[in-house]
């Protein structure tokens, strides 16, 4: 099948202009001999020809080292990791903007909270509900129209979730109930009111 | 006859009551550069243009003290069973009471909660069994 | 520790020590690639916290693989982890999180690579490539006393080929990848993957037939 296949850029440095690699003088193709030899489907010719058989004995000569390396599995060390997150939640402490803050309705000041940990409490509720599972959730100012202003309701806010469900539950009680526990989160955990919900199911999944 | 006394009460005095009485609400889990502190041993490098040496400020308050009046911020962590909002309120009550118990000085808390941690650390766990007690300096 | 100065007259005991940020929950390590991207692109720290940890090993390899030792691996992966974060919100998710992931370290890999040889004078080259060569991967502790000669054998050879055939190399012998995932990685056609894996196959099969 990779005999004669095209080049679509033409690209100098695929080789031959009928896209194969390197003919060997049987006419067959080094890299498909290759291919052949370390995947086990050497073909009667291939087998016996001897320009194909050299071309095949590098191929299962460098095949059992080749392995070998594909079977380590160095793994790097956790301050690594460790280094990643200390500079992402150095990066995400430092810039707490005001866009990434929803405001509370405290009588006893300005008070805000951060809507990422906003999100991942109302997802959190989601993920608890059997046979859902919540992806994304942004959190919005109600009323945030034209002007963008909400003088009205200044703490409202209207959330819009996507939501992956299991084969099988009943999409349309289920998606009530994650709005129902949405709107009891906001009151209850964050002291946020939520105006409305919008769920999205984006996908399904399988029990495993 | 007595000289008149001027007690001045600098920034970081405050920033320092508010910070320790914050952290005593409960459902504070922390003041967020403590949290900092201890993930990234970054003392005091998030607070940008503030002296390395103002520990206080690394203690997660920041005040700024003008004209008899204190404008205090803090940042901090919470856990789910605590209602932002209301946590919100409640420390800002105690923080502005005990800075005006403390200096005289009447105060401006803002609260800036930059986490939820929705598994509470083994300390908060017997707190949050039991929400509902009013925290002190609530009213 | 923090200094906690007059701290001890102006009020009680203070709280215990801030504990440690709990790190994600059980139920957010379970969840699939794209659902932790889209959290993630939405600021979730602990979801991208869970896609790093999942994929952190096979980058590594990736890494270590096509720069040749430990410590210039550990600084790719870590700076690529941390592009990552920075660009997730241009992830589209038209290919796999790791497909995309493997581009970043790929990308970076090459570029040390480039750099390298760049500020490195021939001079230099010759001084520091012995220690180098002697100590393959340092700092791996399997490494540390290659008893398999084969192995460090490929090893050597695998650091002569030209840096974009050991990436095709690496990427489909080591790793598995297909010719269509290692092109979008590499920003080749297939066409040229599988000229450059040819080229890089001949090339080690005859440093290894000399050896043998």
């Amino acid at each position: 099948m990779e005999v004669g296949r095209t080049v679509p850029d033409g690209r100098a440095e695929a080789g031959p202009e009928d896209g194969r690699l390197e003919p060997l003088a049987c006419g067959r193709d080094a890299a498909d001999v290759w291919d052949h030899a370390v995947g086990g489907t050497l073909d009667a010719h291939e087998r016996d020809c001897p320009h194909c058989r050299a071309a095949a004995a590098d191929a299962l000569g460098l095949d059992d080292v080749v392995h070998r390396m594909a079977a380590e599995r160095p793994v790097p060390p956790p301050s690594v990791l460790d280094g990643v997150m200390r500079a992402v939640i150095d990066t995400v402490t430092a810039e707490l903007r005001p866009q990434d803050l929803v405001p509370l309705d405290s009588p006893a000041g300005p008070a805000r909270l951060s809507r990422p940990a906003a999100a991942r409490v109302l997802r959190h509720v989601v993920d608890g509900m059997d046979g859902m599972r919540a992806r994304s959730c942004r959190i919005e100012p109600a009323g945030s129209g034209a002007g963008g202003t909400n003088g009205a309701d200044p703490f409202g806010v209207t959330v819009a979730m996507s939501v992956t469900a299991r084969f099988g539950v009943d999409l349309a009680s289920v998606t009530a109930r994650v709005r129902q526990m949405v709107v009891a989160a906001g009151e209850q955990a964050l002291g946020m009111p939520v105006r409305s919900v919008d769920i999205a199911v984006v996908d399904l999944w399988d029990e495993p | 006859m007595t000289p008149p006394v001027r007690l001045t009460v600098g920034d970081a005095v405050v920033a320092r009551i508010a910070a320790a009485t914050a952290r005593e609400v409960p459902g504070v889990v922390a003041l967020r550069p403590d949290l900092a502190q201890t993930l990234l041993g970054l003392a005091g490098s998030l607070l940008g243009d503030r002296p390395a040496g103002d520990a206080l400020s690394a203690a997660g308050a920041s005040a700024a003290v003008q004209q008899g009046r204190a404008e205090v911020a803090l940042t901090l962590v919470t856990t789910l069973g605590h209602n932002t909002r209301d946590l919100s309120a409640t420390v800002q009550r105690a923080v502005a009471a005990r800075v005006r118990a403390e200096t005289g000085l009447d105060a401006v808390v803002s609260v800036t909660i930059a986490d939820v941690l929705l598994d509470a650390p083994q300390a908060e766990r017997e707190s949050t069994q039991s929400p509902q007690v009013p925290p002190p300096g609530s009213r | 520790m923090r200094t906690r100065g007059a701290r001890e007259d102006v009020c009680p005991p203070p709280v215990p020590a801030a504990p440690q940020e709990p790190g994600p929950l059980p139920a957010e390590r379970e969840l699939d690639d794209t659902t932790l991207v889209v959290r993630a692109r939405e600021g979730d720290v602990r979801a991208f916290s869970v896609l790093a940890q999942r994929h952190q090993a096979a980058l590594y390899r990736l890494a270590l693989r096509l720069v040749g030792n430990a410590a210039d691996a550990e600084d790719a992966l870590q700076e690529s982890l941390l592009d990552a974060w920075r660009r997730l919100d241009r992830f589209r998710g038209d290919s796999a999180f790791t497909t995309w992931a493997y581009r970043i370290v790929t990308n970076r890999c090459l570029d040390l690579l480039r750099r390298r040889r760049a500020t490195v004078s021939v001079e230099q080259v010759a001084e520091v490539a012995p220690e180098r060569l002697a100590a393959p991967e340092a700092g791996a502790p399997e490494h540390a006393a290659e008893v398999d000669a084969g192995l460090a054998a490929l090893r050597a050879a695998l650091r002569t080929l030209p840096d974009d055939q050991r990436a095709c190399f690496v990427l489909r012998e080591l790793e598995g990848l297909g010719y269509a995932e290692i092109a979008e990685i590499t920003g080749a056609s297939e066409t040229a993957v599988r000229g450059r894996l040819h080229r890089a196959r001949r090339g080690l099969a005859e440093v290894m037939r000399s050896w043998r």
